[in-house]
C-alpha cells in the first residue's frame, strides 16, 4: 500500500510554486480520496492494522476511518443497519477476546517494573524465561489428560516397596519407583470403556504430537525473529549515528538506572572517539602470528577441557561400583545418596569451567568485543551440548543392558540432574551474586557491584530445558518439576537482579543476541533431544518388565500393530494406505528433499538479487546528491553573475525571463 | 462487560480500538490517567468530546515521562499547536505509538519528529547536538560532541546534505533492529 508520508519530499517547496491555496487543498483531498480506496480494497484485518499505522493525528484517522467504513457499506446489499451491527459486533468480540487474553499473561505488571528500572536486554532474559515456561506448561497440561489421568484412574499399581523418605525429593528412587512419575509406573493395556482407550497409542502419539509442536513453534519463532532483527551489514552500523539517535531505551523509567545509562552512553562515546582517532596500524606479522597462536592456544585449552570433563563423567557412570548398588537394596541410604554424585559433578563441571573459559578469553585479544560474546557462547555451547551428549550416550547405550526398567532408571537419572542442578542454581545465586555484591562493596571496593551477565544465564536456562525435554519421554510428568523451578527462578532472580546486581554496560545488538540464542535452543538442543528419543523409539528394545511398551521390541512396533488393526476397516483405510505407501517409502523423502533443495536455491538467488539492486540504488542516491549539490552551486554562481552585471548596467537587467508589466514602454514610439 | 461505564458512547470506543493499539479497557485506563493529572480540568464525561487540553507541565510530570531527557519534545511532537498542550486524542495517540505494536515506519516517523528540535524537517548538526547534551549532561567536552555530531552526520548522511532527511533516518532505523524495542514506552 502506499505510503502517506507526513515529510515534504524533495524539492515540494519547488513544486508548490505558482499554485494557489485551492489548488493544494485539492491535491490533498485527491491523495485522501486515494489512500480511501487502497484502504477499501485490503481485507479487513490488514485495513484496521494500516488504519492504525496512518502517521497522522487522531481526528483525522478518525475521518479516514468513518469514510472508508461508509464505502465498504455502500457496496453491500443488506441494509446499512444490519450490516454495520454485524461487524461492529464481531469486532467487539475480537477485542474482548484481546482482553480476555491479556488476563491470561502472567507477569504483565512485574516484567513491566524490571523493563522500567533495567532496560530492554535484561528484560530479554525474563521473556525467555517466560516463553519456556510456557513450553512446559503445555508439555504438562496434555501429558497429565492425556496419560497419567487415565492410567490413575483406570489401573493404579502403586505398589510402593518403602515408606517415604525425605531423599526421595532429591534422588526419585524408592517411594516415587512405581509411581505415574515416571514411565515404570504405566502401563500399556487397552483400556476397556466405552472408546477403548489404548494407553500404548496414547503414550507414544502424546509426546509425539508435543515434540511436533515445539518443532513448529521453536522454527515459527526463530524465523520471526530472523526477519525482524536480520540487519544488512552494509555500512557502517555500530557507529555514533545509530549510538546516538537508535540506542537510547525509551522504557527505563527509574532515576538512576537513567543516569546510569547516560554514564554508560558518554564511555561508550568516548572510547569510539579515542578509537577513531588513533590510527588502527596494520599489524606487523610476528604481532598477528603471536594472536593467531594464542587463539588456537585458547581453543585448545576449551575443547580439552570440555573433553576431559566428559570423559570423567562416563568414567563416574560407568564405575561398576558407584552405578548400580542401590539398584538392589532399596534400603541402604548411602548407596542412594551415592546416585546423587553423577548430577553434582557435572553441576560442577557446570559451574567452573565456564569460569576457566573466561580466564582463558583473558589472555587473547579480540578485534571488537561482540566476536568475544560469541566465541565465548559458542564455546560454553559446546561444553553443556558435550556434556549432555555423553550422558545420553551412556544413558542409552550402557544402561540397557545392565539394568531391568531402564527407562525408569534413566527419568530419575534426568529428575536428579534437575534438582541438583536447581539446587547449583540457589547457591549461584547467593554466593555468585549476594556474596560478590558485599565483597565488591564493602571489602574490595575495586571489584564493584557484580554485572548480570545475560549470556550465562540464558545459557544455563537452555540447558536446563534440554534436560527436561530429554525427560519428557522417560518420565512424563517431569514437566511439574520444570514449572515450579521456573517460576522460583524467576522471582529470586528478580530480587536478586534489585538487589545486587547492575544491568550490563555493553548492550547493543540485544536483538540479535535474541535470535542467537533462539537458534541455539532449536539446534543443538531441541534437534539434539528428538535424535535421542526418535533413536529411543526407534531402535531400542523397551524392558521387558515396566512401561507401556512391555513385550514389544522397538516402541514402534505400536504403530505397525494400530495399522494393521485399521487395516480391517474400510472407512480408515485411507489412513494405513497413506503410512504403508507414503510415509514408508523412501522415494517419498528423496522427493521432498529434492524439492526444498531446489526451492531453497531458487531463494537465495532472489537474495543475492536483491542485495545487488540495494547497492546500485544506494550509489544512486549518493549520485543524486551530488547532482543535486552540483545544480544548487550552479544555479547560485548564476544569480551571483547576474546581480554583479545589474550593479554595472541596471538597463540590460531585461535580459531576465519574467514578465515585464512595463511592456508597452518597450514597443517604438510611432506604434 | 463494557456497558456500564459513561465515560465514552459505544461508537467512540469502537472509533478508538480502530484507530489505535489499544483495546477498550487499556482506553478507559489511559482516560483514568489523563484525568489524574488534572481532575479540575479533564471532564469524567467524555460522551460530547470536550476540547480539554492539559498543558504541558502536568504531563511531563508522568511517572513514566519524568525522568525521560526527551519529555517535552515527545510531548510537543503529538500535539496538534506544537506547544505541549494534549487533548485526550493526542494522549491515546502519544501511548499508542510508543506501544509495542506500533510498527517500525510509524515509530521511525515520531521519532524523527522528536529529534528534529528545530522542526524544519530535518536533522542538523544542532539537533544532534542538542540530543547528545540530553544525553550526556557535562561528561563531554565541547569538542567531543562536536566530533561525535560530525561523525554521526558522515555515517548516516546519503545524499552528501550534510543533513540528516527522513529517508536518511528510516534507512539508519532499519539496520538496528533493537529500535523497535527500546522506542517503547509502557503505561
Amino acid at each position: 500500500m502506499r505510503r502517506m508520508s507526513v515529510f515534504p519530499q524533495h524539492g515540494t517547496a519547488l513544486g508548490n510554486l505558482g499554485r494557489t491555496a485551492n489548488e493544494i487543498r485539492q491535491e490533498a483531498e485527491n491523495s485522501k480520496n486515494v489512500l480511501v480506496s487502497d484502504l477499501v480494497n485490503l481485507s479487513a484485518g490488514a485495513r484496521f492494522q494500516a488504519i492504525r499505522s496512518l502517521p497522522m493525528p487522531f481526528n483525522e484517522r478518525k475521518t479516514v476511518r468513518n469514510r472508508v467504513n461508509s464505502v465498504k457499506l455502500s457496496k453491500t446489499i443488506l441494509t446499512a443497519d444490519c450490516r454495520q451491527q454485524v461487524s461492529r459486533s464481531f469486532r467487539r468480540f475480537c477485542a474482548s477476546l484481546a482482553s480476555a487474553r491479556q488476563h491470561l499473561i502472567i507477569w504483565q505488571d512485574t516484567l513491566k517494573e524490571i523493563g522500567s528500572r533495567f532496560g530492554t536486554s535484561v528484560l530479554s532474559y525474563f521473556l525467555f524465561l517466560k516463553w519456556l515456561l510456557q513450553f512446559n506448561l503445555f508439555s504438562l497440561i496434555i501429558n497429565f489428560c492425556f496419560i497419567t489421568i487415565p492410567q490413575i484412574v483406570h489401573a493404579p499399581n502403586i505398589s510402593s516397596t518403602t515408606g517415604f523418605r525425605g531423599l526421595e525429593l532429591l534422588t526419585g528412587v524408592g517411594y516415587f519407583n512405581q509411581t505415574v512419575l515416571f514411565y515404570g509406573g504405566y502401563n500399556g493395556e487397552v483400556i476397556v470403556s466405552k472408546p477403548a482407550y489404548n494407553m500404548q497409542l496414547a503414550y507414544f502419539f502424546t509426546i509425539a504430537a508435543y515434540l511436533v509442536l515445539c518443532w513448529v513453534s521453536l522454527i515459527y519463532s526463530m524465523s520471526r525473529s530472523f526477519q525482524k532483527n536480520f540487519v544488512l551489514e552494509t555500512g557502517p552500523v555500530s557507529g555514533g549515528a545509530w549510538r546516538l539517535l537508535c540506542s537510547w531505551d525509551f522504557s527505563v523509567v527509574n532515576e538512576k538506572a537513567i543516569q546510569y545509562n547516560k554514564n554508560n552512553l558518554a564511555i561508550q562515546l568516548k572510547e569510539s572517539l579515542s578509537e577513531r582517532l588513533q590510527e588502527k596500524n596494520k599489524m606487523s606479522l610476528s604481532d598477528r602470528i603471536k594472536h593467531l597462536s594464542l587463539h588456537l592456544l585458547a581453543w585448545l585449552l576449551s575443547l580439552g577441557l570440555a573433553l576431559g570433563s566428559c570423559a570423567g563423567i562416563y568414567f563416574l557412570g560407568t564405575d561398576p561400583d558407584l552405578a548400580f548398588s542401590f539398584n538392589h537394596n532399596p534400603n541402604d541410604l548411602r548407596a542412594e545418596a551415592s546416585t546423587l554424585l553423577l548430577p553434582v559433578v557435572v553441576s560442577l563441571i557446570n559451574l567452573i569451567v565456564p569460569l576457566l573459559y573466561s580466564l582463558i578469553s583473558k589472555i587473547e585479544s579480540y578485534s571488537n568485543p561482540r566476536a568475544k560474546i560469541y566465541i565465548s557462547i559458542i564455546r560454553n555451547v559446546v561444553l553443556k551440548m558435550s556434556v549432555l551428549g555423553i550422558l545420553c550416550f551412556y544413558w542409552l547405550n550402557f544402561v540397557p543392558d545392565n539394568i531391568s526398567c531402564w527407562e525408569t532408571f534413566v527419568g530419575q537419572s534426568v529428575y536428579r540432574l534437575l534438582m541438583i542442578d536447581f539446587i547449583f542454581c540457589l547457591l549461584g545465586i547467593f554466593f555468585g551474586e549476594f556474596l560478590r555484591n558485599v565483597i565488591g562493596t564493602m571489602c574490595i571496593q575495586s571489584l564493584g557491584v557484580p554485572e548480570f551477565d545475560i549470556a550465562r544465564n540464558v545459557l544455563d536456562l537452555i540447558y536446563a530445558q534440554t534436560l527436561a525435554w530429554i525427560g519428557i519421554y522417560f518420565s512424563p510428568l517431569l514437566p511439574v518439576m520444570q514449572v515450579l523451578k521456573l517460576f522460583i527462578i524467576f522471582y529470586l532472580k528478580k530480587i536478586s537482579l534489585s538487589m545486587n546486581c547492575q544491568p550490563p554496560k555493553h548492550t547493543g545488538r540485544a536483538a540479535q543476541i535474541q535470535t542467537v540464542f533462539i537458534a541455539l535452543l532449536f539446534f543443538p538442543s531441541f534437534v539434539g533431544v528428538l535424535s535421542m528419543v526418535a533413536y529411543t523409539v526407534w531402535s531400542l528394545k523397551p524392558s521387558d518388565q515396566c512401561g507401556p511398551f512391555q513385550g514389544l521390541d522397538t516402541p514402534f512396533q505400536t504403530i505397525f500393530h494400530w495399522t494393521d488393526s485399521i487395516q480391517n476397516f474400510p472407512e480408515s483405510n485411507w489412513v494405513w494406505w497413506i503410512f504403508e505407501n507414503i510415509l514408508r517409502s523412501e522415494l517419498f523423502y528423496y522427493l521432498i528433499s529434492l524439492i526444498v533443495l531446489v526451492i531453497t536455491y531458487f531463494l537465495w538467488q532472489i537474495t543475492q538479487g536483491r542485495k545487488q539492486l540495494i547497492k546500485t540504488l544506494r550509489e544512486q542516491i549518493v549520485n543524486e546528491g551530488k547532482d543535486k549539490a552540483f545544480l544548487l552551486n550552479k544555479l547560485q554562481n548564476l544569480q551571483k553573475e547576474r546581480r554583479e552585471i545589474a550593479s554595472y548596467r541596471p538597463q540590460d537587467f531585461d535580459q531576465t525571463p519574467h514578465f515585464n508589466p512595463n511592456w508597452t514602454n518597450t514597443l517604438p514610439l510611432n506604434m | 462487560m463494557g456497558n456500564k461505564q459513561t465515560i465514552f458512547t459505544d461508537e467512540q470506543l469502537d472509533a478508538y480500538q480502530d484507530c489505535t493499539f489499544f483495546t477498550r479497557k487499556e482506553i478507559l485506563r489511559l482516560h483514568g490517567r489523563y484525568h489524574e493529572l488534572a481532575p479540575h480540568l479533564v471532564p469524567m464525561d467524555y460522551t460530547n468530546d470536550p476540547d480539554v487540553k492539559v498543558p504541558l507541565a502536568l504531563i511531563v510530570n508522568m511517572p513514566e515521562l519524568k525522568e525521560n531527557p526527551f519529555r517535552n519534545r515527545i510531548v510537543e511532537s503529538f500535539s496538534e499547536d506544537g506547544q505541549g498542550n494534549l487533548s485526550f486524542n493526542d494522549f491515546v495517540d502519544m501511548f499508542s505509538v510508543l506501544s509495542e505494536m506500533a510498527p517500525r515506519e510509524l515509530k521511525a516517523i515520531y521519532a524523527f519528529k522528536i529529534y528534529d528540535f528545530n522542526v524544519d524537517n530535518y536533522i542538523c548538526k544542532e539537533d544532534l547536538e542538542k540530543t547528545l547534551n540530553k544525553l550526556t549532561k557535562e561528561e563531554l567536552t565541547p569538542e567531543e560532541v562536536n566530533l561525535v555530531c560530525e561523525k554521526a552526520i558522515e555515517e548516516a548522511d546519503l545524499d552528501g546534505d550534510s543533513k540528516l532527511s527522513f529517508a536518511d533516518f528510516e534507512n539508519m532505523i532499519s539496520r538496528a533492529p533493537d529500535f523497535l524495542s527500546t522506542f517503547h514506552i509502557r503505561i
